[in-house]
């Protein structure tokens, strides 16, 4: 198609060598100042990476504002008491939606602006990038990622404060047919639908193998791409399946059209969300009366600590998001490691992330009040929690221990 | 001697001499090795996109069956990545002469949209097959000790020095390519593929050969960033954004066809990126992003044939008189 | 039952489709660029749309038409800084041109607009008409109608005109056109304004049942550039064609293949037709 190109010999290698070496230095130039300014003593580094732009920007900005929040608490109230005050600085970094990229600014938090830890960096698959950067280099990772292959390969330096994904899969069920058999209605007959991501199908597994040992049968089972134009096809098939209740796992668009479709053909059965767009203030403002009464499951939840979260609803003017609540846990649950080590030393905050119970601070917001971590880095307290849409509030209903209003069950 | 390949032979020597002043785990060593994994990536897409001329925009295909291959028998077979790679190049090459057929008679926009769909449909492919790909969840390389065999290594260094010499290859087989007979048949091709087959060229074969190359190249590749990364999903290996648009972004930017390009192309844009990411996305979501891509489009306004090509006018210009 | 519900909905959807790709066609027609950054404007149109519903409290499909004059401008602008600059550049580097574009105004909207998901919430959008067993969504049925109102439009205008024929002409030789008297830049400004304004009007109107959010755009890329390439680049029949097309294969395949696979399937199918028929579904060789 183009004639105008070049079709000359390989003679002319030699001048743009030059060329390029000359850009190479120059790039290799720059951040050696950078490192200069960093390498100063002070304040504590910590790395934060999130996707603060592409597809998942909205939930990367949440996380932030989260950790901001927390930082701002923590540096208030006198920094870190055991390094003499010693202020939080967070140097933040975008990891936009490709994991390489996260692996990428990891690696430039670790050697440039010496961080001794890292929070990040919300999706799946750009936490475990960049747990593959972290563990080489022995720095901590806190993250709210919720894949099972966070903390299934063995890693020393990785750490989830939330229960896995194929755990909230397993509560999404029981707990649903918990809710179902108060209200009088034995759940035989599930629907599930689930983007085809990390999250979705991880998600989806959990579901499908609870329902298998408890006896469920899975009328509908159907993925969809990422970023579906078009979910009619998705309902037609739900409206000949004949069930009881729907799980669908998505963010939040294909969220909003899945509703919107269901009740546009009258398909009235209880939508149990899993996470994701569900359970964020933008679902609500999008559905208006139509989001009253959707269940989801939820790794953590604003009213379990509304002492701890209501700043953020002050400042942002809405509740405060499970991913910002549980970065917020991120940050408070590193500062008390630091605090119970006494030095701001990645092995030493490794060692005491995986000794101590940590009760204090954000920490309270999670289920039992605490975090504690086992070998492989799982936080064994974190339940996943069953939250409702009740009037304008996203409101916890399950398990009854955590309930903060009781379950509406519309069969 | 000629001056290119004493200069080629300079570049090589400080490649290989500048991680030694470099912390070997840290980020500068990790940017200059992406930076010449993605030459490396944009010189194997020259070889059809630069010299056959079909602009492929669906090179990530190749790439992702490369990274998939070695990684699917390392977990399940613990066979080396080593093998893996051949076995993926080979699969790469085979897919090559496969998605050949039906674009073999497509020009410009057709080519690159029909190449596009390819990428796509191995992207779908991926996605949609967990028990083999592990699916959207990705896949991971098994944690291992430092070992050649089994190309792992703690440290950035060896995978610089890898990155380097796949460069060097693939560039050496670019500029033997252009050379030789197969790239003045090519050249014919792309010049005027009609008088190409009136003059016995057959046009077919040649742009299926180039295209072989080129997936199988590519899908190398693909193991050599699957070993780097450890872990890796469909959408970063089979991605239209991250990896079939970028390579050829790379090679245009730089300039297109020529050896020189796609790796002038690389060792702009690559820290480019960094460079607007290190400064800008702490503060405003979204700003590094605006800057780069406005920095790109000042690039093809200024340059729209690619960095190289005001260099070649010059160089050019200086043969012509010292001929004189 | 099931089928003939499959088919309505594709092609009710496809319409939609048709409406957002024709503009990408026509800008392909006139000045032979193919342009990535086309869904970005798709994702401008929507922003506009939304906050003529936020602020003026507008129906979005009443918005679009606003949606579509804003856009129009800011397309007309575009070409004249940007675009115009590279009509004689390689072809690879005016693609690239574009996905330079594409980054910039979808970061721009990021800054501008926010990460949020907006929607617009109106009394139609959970409602649908019920003929016998078959539902037919409300949003989807105004969507389709807006898509064919413009459809209607865009042919007036492209073969009633003076404007549509100087168009045209400048589409098949710029030079022979100039030395008419047709002013060819002005007709290439107008052709990219109109085009990435439709793609916009067609943003505006899906708004009842889509989110709008800065990188919404990826969503349509790939698929709008599916819908004019089945139907043939550059004709804006083939645009319509293309449109229905994708909207009943992904409305049909989900009968028979998991919705997962549906972009497969419409993908070998574009593959194919690409192979046997380079020209697309409509028109002849070009």
């Amino acid at each position: 198609m183009d004639k105008r190109s070049d079709h000359r010999g390989p003679r002319l290698l030699r001048p743009t060598r030059r060329a390029a070496l000359q850009l190479g230095g120059a790039a290799v130039a720059m951040p050696f100042i950078a490192r200069l300014a960093y390498a100063q003593k002070g304040p504590v580094n910590v790395g934060v990476v999130l996707p603060l732009s592409g597809a998942n920007a909205q939930f990367g900005v949440n996380s932030l504002r989260g950790i901001e929040l927390a930082a701002e608490q923590i540096n208030k109230a006198g920094g870190i008491k055991a390094l003499g005050g010693a202020p939080i600085n967070l140097v933040v970094a975008d990891s936009t939606s490709t994991p390489t990229t996260a692996a990428t600014v990891g690696q430039r938090l670790i050697t440039q602006n010496s961080v001794v830890a890292i929070l990040g960096a919300y999706a799946s698959s750009l936490s475990i990038a960049l747990s593959e950067v972290t563990e080489r280099r022995d720095i901590p990772l806190l993250t709210m990622s919720f894949s099972d292959q966070i903390t299934s390969r063995g890693f020393k330096n990785i750490f989830q404060v939330v229960a896995k994904a194929s755990t909230l899969g397993r509560a999404q069920l029981t707990e649903t047919a918990e809710i179902a058999k108060d209200a009088g209605q034995t759940l035989q007959r599930v629907a599930i639908m689930y983007e085809d991501t990390a999250y979705g199908t991880s998600q989806a597994a959990g579901i499908r193998e609870t329902a298998k040992q408890t006896g469920i049968t899975i009328v509908m089972d159907e993925a969809y791409p990422l970023g579906i134009t078009d979910v009619t096809p998705l309902i037609n098939k739900l409206r000949g399946a004949d069930a009881q209740a729907v799980f669908p796992a998505s963010y939040l668009n294909d969220g909003l059209q899945i509703i919107r479709s269901m009740r546009q053909q009258r398909i009235g059965i209880p939508v149990i969300g899993g996470a994701g767009g569900y359970i964020i203030p933008d679902f609500k403002q999008g559905l208006g009366e139509f989001a009253e009464g959707v269940l989801s499951i939820a790794p953590g939840s604003h009213d379990l600590a509304p002492e701890l979260t209501a700043e953020f609803r002050q400042r942002h003017g809405y509740f405060m998001t499970h991913e910002a609540l549980e970065h917020a846990v991120c940050l408070s649950v590193l500062v008390q490691a630091i605090e119970t080590s006494g030095k701001a030393d990645p092995a030493a905050i490794r060692d005491t992330l995986h000794t101590t119970r940590f009760d204090q601070g954000w920490a309270k917001a999670m289920t039992g009040g605490a975090v504690k971590f086992d070998q492989t880095g799982l936080n064994t307290l974190s339940e996943p929690l069953m939250v409702q849409w009740q009037g304008d509030d996203l409101v916890t209903v399950g398990p009854s221990k955590y309930a903060k209003k009781k379950p509406i069950w519309t069969a | 001697m000629r001056p290119s390949l004493v200069l080629a032979a300079v570049a090589l020597t400080v490649a290989a001499l500048l991680p030694l002043t470099l912390d070997p785990a840290g980020y500068l060593i990790r940017v200059l090795t992406v930076t010449l994994l993605f030459a490396a990536m944009s010189q194997a897409w020259n070889i059809v996109g630069g010299l056959a001329n079909q602009m492929s925009l669906g090179h990530a295909a190749f790439f992702g069956i490369g990274a998939y291959t070695s990684t699917i028998l390392l977990v399940n077979y613990g066979l080396s990545p080593w093998i893996g790679m051949l076995a993926g190049a080979a699969l790469g090459a085979a897919f090559a002469a496969l998605v050949s057929v039906p674009t073999m008679g497509l020009r410009g926009h057709y080519f690159a949209l029909a190449t596009l769909a390819f990428g796509e449909v191995m992207r779908v492919i991926a996605n949609s097959w967990p028990s083999l790909t592990g699916g959207p969840a990705g896949i991971s390389v098994p944690f291992a000790p430092d070992s050649l065999l089994m190309l792992q290594f703690k440290s950035t260094l060896p995978y610089y020095y890898l990155m380097l010499a796949a460069l060097v290859l693939v560039t050496a087989v670019f500029v033997v390519t252009k050379a030789g007979a197969l790239g003045y048949r090519l050249r014919a091709v792309k010049e005027n593929p009609d008088a190409a087959e009136v003059v016995g060229v057959d046009t077919a074969r040649v742009k299926t050969i180039a295209a072989v190359m080129s997936g199988g190249i590519m899908a190398a590749l693909g193991t050599a960033y699957a070993q780097f990364t450890f872990f890796f999903d469909p959408e970063t290996v089979f991605g239209l954004g991250p990896i079939s648009i970028r390579v050829a972004l790379i090679a245009i930017l730089g300039g297109i066809g020529t050896a020189a390009g796609p790796i002038v192309g690389a060792f702009v844009i690559i820290p480019l990126e960094e460079l607007a990411n290190s400064w800008l996305s702490a503060g405003t979501a979204g700003l590094s992003q605006l800057v780069y891509g406005i920095l790109l489009m000042l690039i093809i306004l200024v340059q729209p044939r690619g960095l190289v090509a005001p260099v070649e006018a010059l160089a050019a210009r200086w043969r012509t008189r010292r001929a004189r | 039952m099931v089928v003939i519900q499959a088919l309505v909905d594709g092609i009710l959807i496809g319409g939609v489709y048709a409406v957002v790709s024709i503009g990408l066609t026509l800008v392909f027609g006139v000045m032979g660029i193919v342009n990535f950054a086309q869904a970005e404007f798709l994702m401008l149109g929507m922003f506009v749309g939304y906050l003529a519903w936020a602020w003026l409290g507008l129906d979005p499909l009443i918005g679009s038409v606003i949606a579509f004059a804003v856009v129009f401008a800011l397309g007309c602008v575009v070409q004249h800084t940007l675009i115009r600059r590279v009509l004689r550049a390689p072809p690879v580097a005016q693609i690239f041109l574009t996905v330079g574009l594409l980054i910039v105004i979808e970061n721009a909207a990021l800054l501008g607009f926010g990460s949020q998901f907006r929607s617009v919430t109106t009394p139609y959008q959970t409602s649908a008409l019920r003929l016998g067993d078959l539902f037919i969504s409300v949003p989807y049925l105004a969507a389709f109608l807006m898509s064919v109102v413009s459809g209607l439009a865009l042919w007036l205008f492209m073969n009633r005109s003076w404007y549509g024929r100087a168009m045209r002409a400048t589409a098949q030789d710029g030079m022979a056109a100039s030395l008419m008297g047709i002013d060819a830049d002005r007709m290439r400004r107008i052709a990219f304004g109109l085009g990435v304004g439709l793609t916009a009007f067609g943003g505006a109107v899906i708004l009842p049942y889509f989110t709008v959010h800065p990188t919404v755009g990826a969503q349509f890329v790939v698929l709008m550039f599916t819908v004019v390439v089945l139907g043939g680049l550059g004709s804006v029949a083939g645009a319509i064609v293309g449109g229905q097309a994708v909207g009943i294969i992904q409305s049909l395949s989900a009968m028979a293949f998991p919705v997962q696979l549906q972009n497969l399937v419409l993908f070998l199918v574009f593959i194919t037709v690409l192979a046997l028929r380079p020209q697309g579904l409509v028109g002849g060789a070009r």
